[in-house]
C-alpha cells in the first residue's frame, strides 16, 4: 500500500497486532486468545479524517487504542511524524502523549467525577508541563470558548453537565496539548441525535481552524460518510476494505460492505433490495482463535472452499482502493444506479 | 373494530423534592390489531415513561395523574394487581433495550420461555420444552432443539433478543411494548431484528408499540408516529405522512440532523455541515406553560412567545401538529 | 472556508447550573451531618476523647498509686472503685482511654497504609505484580489473626509498640483485598484512560486519579477497623500480652479478671467503655458509608 506523497503521511500504522490472552480450552488445553487486532495497516494523511467502522469485536477501538499507546500491542509499528512510537518507554512515551489524544464513546464515565471542569482540561497542560500556571488558566477559558462553553463552566463538577456539554469538555481537554491527530472512538455514538450534529459540527470547525487529523470511530455508515475521507471497513480484528469515502461509497467491493451498507441504506426500494440480497444473517463470530480462512467466511453468501482454507489479504482493486476478498471480480457488487 | 390499545389525555408526574412535576402531559393515541405506533423523541422525552405507564411498571416515584388506557377493553390504571398479573403476559408484553439483563442468568433459555408457557397456559414441562423450541424457530434462531439448553450468557446480543422477543410473544399478547429492542444491538443486527418483527406481525396480528430515537427505524416499520419532546406530543400522525411532510420544527430538525447515507452519488462531505437543533431538551422541573421547543426554535417569533404551548391541531385526516406557524412552515420544504 | 454554515460554535450553555456544586468532600459531610446514628456515634466518641485528654488533669488521681483498700466498691473517695491492688478505677479509665485509643488509632492507620499500599498496587499493575502481591497477602489472611499477633508480641516483647504493630501487621490483608478490588474495576475507567493519554504517569494514576475514587469504602473500612483494633488490643491484654507499664482499658480488664465473681465494677466499667467507644467508632462508620454512596450511584 503506497501513498506516493509520503510527506503528508502523518500516521501510518504496519501490521498492528493485539491479542488478549483468553484462558485455556478446557483444563489442560492450549491456552487460547482473542485475536482483537490481526495484522492492521493503514496510513492516514495529515489534515484528513480516516475512518474506521465495524461492529463489536471488529476490533476497531482495540486498533485506536493500541494506536494511542493506551493498551499494550503484540507487535506491530506505529510510525507517527517520523517516529515509531510502538517503540517508545516510559517518560518519551509519556512526553510524546502531547502530539496524539484520544475522545472517547461515553462522556460520562471519560470525567474524572471528583474533579472540577477546568482541572480536568487543565490536567494534560500540567502533566506535560505547557506553559506558565497563569498561561494555562488563560488557555482553559480559550478551550471552554472553543467549545462553546461559558467560562464559568470551569468550576463546575462533570455531574452538573448535560451528556453533550460533556463531550464538548472531553474534547476541549483533547485539544488542550495542541495535538496532531485526534482518535475519536464513537465519540458521538452515545448521544442524542441532535446533539451527535452539534458535536459533529464542533468536530469539523475544529479541524478546519487548526488543520487537525482525526481517527473517526463509528459503527454508523451515515456518520462514517459525512465526516470521513477515507474509510476502512474492519472483520474480526482485519480490514476487509480500504477506500477514499468518495470511490467506498460509490462502488463498494467487499460483500460485508455491502451487508453494512444495506443495513444502514435509508428507507425505500433500494433498501429492501440491499437487505434482500446483501444482508447477512447472524451475528459476528467470537474473535477467540479464529479459523485459518476468511475471517467472514461463516457469514458471507458468496463463500467457496478457498474462502475456507486462504486468509485474503488486501489487495488494490483500483486507485487507493483496497479489498481483500478471493472472489473480487467473480461476484457482482450492487448496483445503485439501477434503483 | 375498536383499537387494541386506546390511550386517552395520559399524563405521568415525577413526586421530586420540589413537589409533583410533570414528565408526560395529555397524550392520546390508539393502536389497532397488526398496527404498529412509534413514539419517537431524544432521551428525556417521556417515551419510555409511557411504555411503564401502560405496563403499570412506573417507578416508585412516578404516578398517573390523568387518563385512561384502555386495553382490548379494559381500564389498565383501575386494575387490581391480580387483574394486572393476568394482562402483563396475556394480553401485553414488553421487551427491553438490554437482552442481557432482562434475562435470568441461571436459568437457559428454554427454561424461561417454558416457565411463561407453563405459567400462563398451563402446558406441562414437556410440552412446553417442544413449544420453547417452537418459538426459537419462530424467532429464527438456528439450531433451535440446541439453542434451548443454552444460557443466556452463551448466546450473543442479537440471539438473546431474539429470545426476548420469543418470550414476548410465547402467550400470543394482542399488545407488545418494543422499548428500543436494537438500540444495543450491531447495525446488520438491527436490520434483522427489525425484519423479524415485522414478518411476526404479519403472522400474528399483533399491536405493536414501538419505542425509538431512530426516523430510520419508523419509517421501516410504524404505521402511525407520534413525537414526543419534553413530555408533550407535538406532532403526531400516519407514519408516512409525518416521514415526507413533516411541518413542526422539531420533527424536521430531527429528521435534518442525521446525516443519511447517500450510495452511488458523489457528495461534497467537506463542505455539508449538518443542520443542527441548538441547545437541548429542558430538564424534568424546567417546563412552563410555553411552547416547549420555543428557545430552540429556529422559527420562532412572537406569536410563540405570546401564547402558551399550542394544543395539537388536527391539519388533516393523517396527521396533527402542535405549533402556531404550522401553516406558515410549508411541509416538505426542507432538504 | 469562512462561507461554511456554522463556522462560529453555536455556544451551548443552556442549562448549565449557575454555581459549582459543592465539592464531593462538602457534599459527603452534609450528608453525614443528617444520620442521626453517625452523629451521635460521633459525638460520644468525641465525648470519649475529650474525657481522656482532660479528664486525668481534672480528676487528679494518678492511676497506678494505690488510691484505696484493694477491691473498694463504688463510693464518694473512689467513685468506680478501685481494682485488686487499690488503684482507683475511674483514673484508670480516663488514663487508659488514651493508651487504647492511640492503639486503636496508630494501628488501623498501619493496616490501612499497608493494605492500600499493597492493594493499589496489585490491582493497578495486575499480572505478574498482582499475583506475586496477592500470594503475600493471602499469607498473611491464612495465619489465624490473634495467634499470629500473640507470637509476635511474646517474640519482640510486651509494649505498646509492639502491640500495635502486631495489630496493624496481622489486619491489613482485608483491606488490601478491598483496595485490590476497587483498583481494578476503575483502572479500566475511560477516565483513567483519558488520564494516561493527557500524559499521567503511573504514580499520578494511582496516586491523583484512581485512589481518590476507591476512598469511599477505604475510608469507611479504616473508620471500622480502629474498632477491631480497639478491640483486639483488648483481648491481647486480656490474655495477659499487653503493656503492663501502661495503663490500657484492655489492661484494666487482663488484670482484673480474676475478681470478675466478688468486684464487678473492676471489668465492668472497662468493658463498657471499650464496648462504647468500638459502638460509637461503627455508628460513625456506618454514618460514612450512607453518607458516601448515594453519591456513587448518582450520575448526572
Amino acid at each position: 500500500m503506497n501513498i506516493s506523497a509520503s510527506a503528508d503521511v502523518l500516521l501510518d500504522v504496519n501490521d498492528l497486532v493485539v491479542h488478549f490472552p483468553a484462558g485455556r480450552r478446557g483444563m489442560f488445553g492450549p491456552p487460547s486468545k482473542v485475536h482483537a487486532v490481526d495484522g492492521v495497516s493503514f496510513r492516514v494523511r495529515r489534515g484528513t479524517t480516516f475512518g474506521i467502522v465495524g461492529e463489536s469485536g471488529s476490533g476497531k477501538s482495540t486498533t485506536a487504542q493500541a494506536v494511542m499507546r493506551l493498551i499494550p500491542m503484540t507487535s506491530g509499528q506505529i510510525v507517527f511524524g517520523g517516529e515509531n512510537i510502538a517503540e517508545f518507554r516510559g517518560e518519551k512515551l509519556r512526553l510524546a502523549r502531547s502530539r496524539f489524544q484520544i475522545v472517547f464513546q461515553d462522556p460520562f464515565s471519560a470525567l474524572d467525577p471528583r474533579r472540577r471542569a477546568g482541572d480536568l482540561i487543565r490536567e494534560p497542560l500540567d502533566l506535560l508541563g505547557i506553559g506558565s500556571p497563569r498561561e494555562r488558566e488563560v488557555r482553559v477559558r480559550q478551550l471552554l470558548e472553543e467549545v462553546g462553553l461559558p467560562p464559568q463552566a470551569a468550576n463546575l463538577f462533570p455531574h452538573q453537565f448535560s451528556g453533550g456539554q460533556r463531550q464538548r469538555l472531553c474534547i476541549a481537554r483533547a485539544m488542550a496539548p495542541e495535538p496532531d491527530l485526534i482518535v475519536c472512538d464513537e465519540a458521538v455514538s452515545a448521544l442524542d441525535v441532535a446533539i451527535q450534529a452539534q458535536i459533529l459540527n464542533l468536530l469539523k470547525k475544529l479541524q478546519r481552524e487548526r488543520g487537525l487529523t482525526y481517527i473517526f470511530i463509528s459503527h454508523d455508515l451515515g456518520v462514517i460518510q459525512h465526516f470521513c475521507d477515507e474509510i476502512a471497513v474492519m472483520y474480526l480484528g482485519r480490514i476487509v476494505e480500504q477506500a477514499p469515502a468518495q470511490a467506498f461509497f460509490s462502488a463498494p467491493s467487499h460483500p460485508y460492505s455491502w451487508s453494512l451498507i444495506s443495513a444502514a441504506a435509508p428507507p425505500g426500494p433500494l433498501r429492501v433490495r440491499l437487505k434482500k440480497d446483501y444482508l447477512v444473517k447472524g451475528d459476528p463470530p467470537s474473535p477467540v482463535d479464529p479459523l485459518p480462512g476468511c475471517r467472514f467466511v461463516q457469514r458471507c453468501p458468496f463463500a467457496i472452499a478457498r474462502c475456507r482454507d486462504e486468509l485474503p489479504v488486501l489487495n488494490i482493486q483500483a486507485d487507493e482502493h483496497f479489498v481483500a476478498c478471493h472472489r473480487t471480480g467473480e461476484i457482482n457488487p450492487p448496483d445503485f444506479a439501477s434503483l | 373494530m375498536p383499537p387494541v390499545l386506546s390511550v386517552k389525555d395520559l399524563s405521568v408526574s415525577m413526586n421530586g423534592t420540589k413537589g409533583m412535576v410533570p414528565v408526560l402531559e395529555h397524550l392520546s393515541f390508539d393502536v389497532a390489531q397488526g398496527k404498529t405506533m412509534a413514539l419517537v423523541g431524544e432521551s428525556g422525552c417521556g417515551k419510555s415513561m409511557t411504555a411503564l405507564a401502560i405496563m403499570q411498571l412506573l417507578p416508585e416515584d412516578f404516578r398517573v395523574t390523568s387518563g385512561s388506557i384502555l386495553l382490548d377493553g379494559v381500564e389498565v390504571l383501575s386494575a387490581s394487581p391480580k387483574e394486572l398479573r393476568s394482562l402483563r403476559g396475556n394480553k401485553m408484553s414488553m421487551i427491553f433495550q438490554e437482552p442481557m439483563t432482562a434475562l435470568n442468568p441461571l436459568y437457559t433459555v428454554g427454561n424461561q420461555i417454558g416457565e411463561v408457557l407453563r405459567q400462563r397456559r398451563g402446558l406441562s414441562r414437556r410440552d412446553a420444552h417442544a413449544q420453547a423450541i417452537q418459538f426459537l424457530k419462530a424467532v429464527q434462531i438456528p439450531a433451535a432443539d440446541k439453542r434451548v439448553d443454552a444460557y443466556p450468557h452463551q448466546l450473543s446480543g442479537g440471539m438473546r433478543q431474539r429470545v426476548m422477543i420469543a418470550m414476548a410473544l410465547a402467550c400470543k399478547p394482542k399488545l407488545l411494548i418494543a422499548d428500543e429492542p436494537t438500540t444495543a444491538l450491531d447495525v446488520t443486527v438491527q436490520a434483522q431484528i427489525f425484519d423479524l418483527l415485522s414478518e411476526l406481525q404479519d403472522d400474528t396480528d399483533t399491536a405493536i408499540v414501538l419505542i425509538t430515537h431512530d426516523l430510520g427505524a419508523v419509517a421501516e416499520l410504524a404505521d402511525d408516529v407520534a413525537v414526543l419532546y419534553a413530555g408533550r406530543c407535538i406532532e403526531q400522525g400516519a407514519a408516512d405522512e409525518i416521514i415526507a411532510h413533516a411541518r413542526h420544527p422539531y420533527t424536521r430538525g430531527l429528521m435534518a440532523c442525521v446525516p443519511h447515507l447517500q450510495l452511488g452519488r458523489a457528495i461534497d462531505h467537506l463542505a455539508a455541515a449538518l443542520d443542527e437543533i441548538p441547545g437541548m431538551v429542558p430538564p424534568l422541573g424546567a417546563r412552563g406553560p410555553d411552547c416547549a421547543f420555543l428557545p430552540r426554535c429556529a422559527f420562532a417569533s412572537e406569536i410563540c412567545r405570546a401564547q402558551p404551548q399550542p394544543p395539537l391541531d388536527r391539519i388533516n385526516a393523517g396527521a396533527a401538529v402542535s405549533c402556531w406557524r404550522h401553516q406558515e412552515i410549508a411541509p416538505g420544504a426542507m432538504a | 472556508m469562512t462561507t461554511i454554515k456554522s463556522t462560529a460554535v453555536k455556544p451551548d450553555t443552556t442549562m448549565l447550573p449557575a454555581r459549582a456544586a459543592t465539592s464531593p468532600i462538602a457534599a459527603a459531610l452534609r450528608q453525614f451531618a443528617r444520620s442521626p446514628a453517625g452523629v451521635a456515634g460521633a459525638v460520644v466518641l468525641i465525648l470519649i476523647i475529650l474525657a481522656t485528654l482532660l479528664g486525668p488533669h481534672l480528676y487528679g488521681v494518678d492511676p497506678l498509686d494505690i488510691a484505696g483498700a484493694p477491691l473498694t466498691p463504688p463510693d464518694a473517695d473512689a467513685w468506680l472503685g478501685t481494682d485488686y491492688l487499690g488503684r482507683d478505677i475511674l483514673s484508670g479509665l480516663l488514663q487508659g482511654g488514651r493508651a487504647t485509643l492511640a492503639v486503636g488509632g496508630v494501628a488501623a492507620l498501619i493496616t490501612i497504609v499497608i493494605g492500600v499500599t499493597m492493594g493499589s498496587l496489585a490491582g493497578f499493575f495486575g499480572g505478574p505484580i498482582d499475583t506475586a502481591l496477592v500470594k503475600v497477602t493471602e499469607f498473611f489472611q491464612i495465619l489465624p489473626p490473634l495467634l499470629f499477633a500473640m507470637v509476635l508480641v511474646t517474640l519482640f516483647g510486651q509494649s505498646l509498640v509492639v502491640v500495635t504493630l502486631a495489630i496493624g501487621v496481622v489486619s491489613w490483608p482485608s483491606a488490601a483485598r478491598l483496595t485490590r478490588a476497587e483498583f481494578l474495576r476503575l483502572r479500566n475507567l475511560d477516565f483513567v484512560k483519558a488520564s494516561r493519554a493527557a500524559g499521567g504517569g503511573n504514580g499520578h494514576l494511582i496516586l491523583r486519579v484512581v485512589l481518590p475514587n476507591a476512598l469511599p469504602p477505604i475510608i469507611v473500612s479504616a473508620t471500622l477497623a480502629i474498632g477491631v483494633a480497639i478491640l483486639f488490643e483488648g483481648g491481647l491484654s486480656f490474655l495477659g500480652l499487653g503493656d503492663p507499664n501502661t495503663m490500657s482499658w484492655g489492661l484494666m480488664l487482663g488484670q482484673n479478671r480474676n475478681y470478675v465473681l466478688d468486684a464487678w465494677w473492676t471489668v465492668t466499667f472497662p468493658g463498657a467503655a471499650i464496648f462504647i467507644a468500638v459502638l460509637a467508632i461503627s455508628l460513625i462508620g456506618d454514618g460514612i458509608n450512607d453518607a458516601i454512596n448515594p453519591r456513587l450511584r448518582k450520575r448526572g
